[in-house]
């Protein structure tokens, strides 16, 4: 495949009905279950693994590791950063369609930058559009 | 990321709130709810509403004129200025 110029911006047109869209979150906040390992943040590269967190995950089962930004509010309200209550609202009051299968979190910071493009941008690329089946995506920093 | 997802022809939409870093990227579709600190892309805690609303804006952009590379700034008096 032809290297994409930084300048270009890929671009994919939603022609779908919002109402009839549904929706997965990737973060790049830390954000993960409970009961999935922790992101390593011992590992001064960054972890460059991510997590898969499934629709049937609550609020409540979610946590942040991550030691790049202050996140006492996402761990009071996972929602701040995973608005995964919001995105339910909406879904029941048929704004959108509904929610994905599955959503993803990954620990943003890294010093291995090209390897995260190479490497987990496209595995994550790959959960949410094989395994997600999202017809569109949010993503949040943090 | 959010390009390696776009490129699976799969649309997405960036909330962030460290704009300058952003645009660098060139996102496809990306807001920014302005003055919102990092940590709170959607508001603070216990804000529901205004996480919906965030949310919605956000979502919005999907349906919208597109502004490929361009971070369009949403106001949200609620969230308040620092404490």
């Amino acid at each position: 495949m032809s290297q994409l110029s930084r300048k270009c911006v890929p671009f994919t047109p939603f022609d779908r009905e919002l109402g009839r869209a549904t929706i997965a979150i990737v973060t790049a906040a830390g954000v993960h279950r409970k009961d999935q390992p922790p992101f390593n943040i011992a590992d001064e590269l960054g972890d460059l693994s991510f997590r898969v967190i499934g629709s049937d995950t609550q609020a409540n089962d979610l946590m942040v590791t991550h030691h790049h930004y202050d996140h006492a509010d996402a761990d009071r309200d996972i929602n701040v950063v995973f608005p995964i209550d919001a995105l339910r609202q909406l879904a029941a009051e048929g704004v959108i369609g509904g929610e994905a299968r599955e959503h993803v979190g990954y620990m943003g910071y890294t010093m291995q930058l090209k390897r995260m493009y190479d490497e987990t941008a496209p595995q994550i690329a790959e959960e949410v559009d094989k395994r997600s089946r999202a017809d569109a995506v949010i993503l949040t920093g943090g | 990321m959010q390009r390696e997802i776009e490129m699976r022809g799969i649309p997405t939409v960036l909330i962030t709130v460290s704009p300058e870093v952003s645009k660098q990227m060139r996102p496809p579709r990306a807001m920014y709810p302005r003055g919102f600190k990092i940590g709170n892309s959607l508001g603070r805690p216990e804000m529901a509403d205004l996480h919906k609303r965030v949310l919605r804006d956000a979502l919005s952009l999907l349906a919208g004129p597109a502004h490929p590379g361009e971070i369009i700034e949403f106001e949200y008096p609620e969230y308040g200025a620092e404490e």
